[in-house]
């Protein structure tokens, strides 16, 4: 019962601040007295960034929730198998290249192709015989995204250009010129791996206990691993593509939400969601805000404000369900 | 006579054309564009600057829209300026897409060396509406290049300096920048001028293989003497430091701005200077 309480007070609390946070930043906006410029500021920029921010967290949130139980490992994130690296060197690439006839939405574009690229070839490696290895999956993952991060470090020491800033911006983590343009793309594929997701939850929930139990449950491991890796790379893909690599929110939300939610995946998996794009949302709220005019990259504030709490919990509480 | 005439009327046209509307709210995106609307007596009309606009002195109290390369997409709507001036290499395209997406007339300068300067400060004065004061400025960076060519045609034959942005990790002007083209004006070979990019990450045994006649350290930073010493003393077999010749510069030929007539005047006197001993 305590629990139905909990679920409905955390989701009250995720759009009250949500909503707020469309009204807060460099200056404060009441949505009762807006004038033009207040009301244009909050149509096309603080809205678009608040959606953005929301997307690219839940997608966060929900592949942590999926990519721990099918790897069965408390440390496994959307970017230890090197989806994220695999987009930042494209994305870098894009960005230090930086020729004038791209358009805005190259550089997401080609964040995307990368990041779609890295899974389909973690993916293969970790594929053996009709399915997917969590052990051969998470190695594949690290070496490949090694090798992604050195790449990556080689461009930019060989790069001094303005390029630069905004690529290592671009790399913690940048929602500042987040726009509707990008959107329905980063909706479409967030959303299908969301549903995908939902719709392998009772496999995932029996992933967890085993792969012998799942079996005689009536699943096959090996194939419900694969769709969620489908779904997993499709949601860390379009949200590194969206804004860059923000830490944090895809490997400790879904400890915090497990913990007060419980471990069943049909409930975690959208509340992790939730609370991500929540958690991205605050954090780019006071990435604007703080040191306004200045902006801070959310990838920082996501981590600063999310790991104390995080260090908090695992210290006071029993986080892990050892007792 | 009607070709005077002809003349004369397009000309009225062209001055009434841009005059007509000058823009009178501006929002500067890079430091170097705050020194030239400020050396054009625009103080009036800058209605916001970056947090890095710091010269001249009156740029501090300007209203901030953030950085270069992250300013504030909201603050600079707020102001509803006229126009936004910015640099190509500084600033990110975004920034001009997104300011031009909300109907806001952006200026995106493109001059990166000190030749290209005058030109841009020209077409700035047409578009800003003080042609006659930009001309002024502009000759005046002409007239500084010039005397710096002179300088050169004194000496039968110039030496080699390097200039050292940061001395650890060691960082050095590289082609394309002022700094080099104040060197090639003046007569000198930057040894660092056949690197990749501008501001290139440098091999200490190049520059002692290469042995500079002068040596150029920092941006007028304060404490720039104490942070160099290390890099001096693996650099003491040149003959730049075997002769003492070693300077502190301010920053003024890393804004391309008015001040790189300062900066050109400042390190003719320094190569001078090296040469007279």
């Amino acid at each position: 019962m305590s629990e139905a309480r909990n679920i409905t007070l955390l989701i009250a609390a995720c759009i009250v601040i949500v909503a707020g946070c469309v009204f807060i930043g460099p200056t404060f906006i009441n949505p009762l007295h807006a004038d033009d410029i207040s009301l244009q500021i909050v149509t096309a920029i603080r809205l678009p960034r608040v959606v953005v921010a929301l997307l690219m967290g839940a997608a966060l949130g929900a592949s942590g929730a999926v990519l721990q139980g099918i790897l069965r490992n408390p440390l496994a994130d959307p970017y230890i198998l090197g989806i994220s690296s695999g987009a930042a060197l494209f994305a870098a690439v894009g960005l230090l290249g930086g020729s004038t006839i791209f358009s805005r939405l190259t550089v997401p574009a080609l964040a995307f192709t990368g990041a779609v690229f890295t899974g389909a070839v973690v993916g293969a490696m970790g594929y053996r015989r009709g399915g997917i290895w969590p052990e051969r999956l998470l190695l594949a993952g690290v070496g490949l995204g090694f090798l992604f991060y050195a790449l990556i470090m080689l461009l930019l020491s060989l790069s001094t250009d303005e390029g630069l800033r905004r690529a290592i911006l671009w790399i913690f983590g940048d929602l500042s010129m987040a726009d509707w343009a990008m959107i329905p793309y980063g909706l479409f594929f967030i959303l299908s791996g969301l549903v995908l997701s939902l719709w392998r939850a009772k496999g995932l929930n029996a992933l967890m206990l085993g792969d012998e139990i799942a079996h005689s449950l009536g699943f096959s491991p090996r194939k419900e691993r694969l769709i969620l890796f489908v779904a997993v790379s499709l949601m860390t893909a379009s949200s590194v593509s969206l804004g860059g690599i923000v830490g944090f929110v895809g490997l400790l939300m879904p400890h915090i939400i497990r913990f007060i939610v419980g471990a069943d995946s049909r409930v975690l998996i959208p509340l992790a969601a939730l609370s991500g794009g929540t958690l991205l949302c605050v954090a780019d709220t006071i990435g604007r805000t703080a040191v306004a005019p200045m902006e801070l990259p959310s990838g920082i504030v996501t981590a600063l404000i999310g790991a104390p709490y995080f260090l908090y919990l695992l210290r006071k509480q029993d986080i892990l369900g050892e007792q | 006579m009607k070709r005077i005439i002809a003349g004369i009327f397009l000309l009225v046209l062209i001055s009434g054309g841009v005059s007509a509307v000058p823009p009178r709210k501006i929002v500067s995106l890079a430091p170097s564009m705050t020194e030239i609307l400020f050396a054009l007596g625009l103080e009036e009309r800058i209605a916001a600057v970056t947090a890095f606009c710091d010269y001249p002195p009156e740029a501090r109290k300007k209203p901030k829209i953030g950085g270069m390369s992250n300013p504030s997409l909201e603050a600079i709507l707020r102001i509803r300026p006229d126009i936004v001036v910015m640099t190509k290499d500084g600033n990110p395209r975004e920034v001009e897409a997104r300011l031009r997406g909300f109907g806001i007339r952006t200026y995106v300068a493109t001059a990166t060396r000190i030749h290209e300067l005058p030109g841009e400060i020209r077409n700035m004065g047409k578009v800003l509406g003080v042609p006659e004061r930009a001309e002024r400025l502009a000759e005046r960076i002409e007239d500084s290049m010039e005397r710096a060519r002179d300088v050169a045609r004194g000496f039968e034959k110039g030496g080699k300096a390097i200039f050292i942005v940061w001395p650890e990790p060691l960082i050095v002007v590289g082609p394309g920048t002022a700094v080099d083209d104040a060197f090639r004006l003046l007569g000198w070979t930057n040894i660092a001028g056949d690197a990749k990019s501008r501001y290139p990450k440098y091999s200490i045994e190049e520059i002692i293989h290469r042995s500079p006649d002068a040596i150029f350290i920092g941006k007028g930073h304060a404490d720039m003497r104490k942070l160099s010493r290390g890099i001096l003393r693996r650099l003491e077999m040149t003959d730049a430091v075997r002769n003492g010749r070693v300077y502190y510069p301010s920053d003024a030929l890393f804004r391309l701005g008015p001040r790189v007539i300062e900066g050109i005047r400042e390190l003719g006197n320094y190569l001078e200077e090296s040469r007279n001993e």
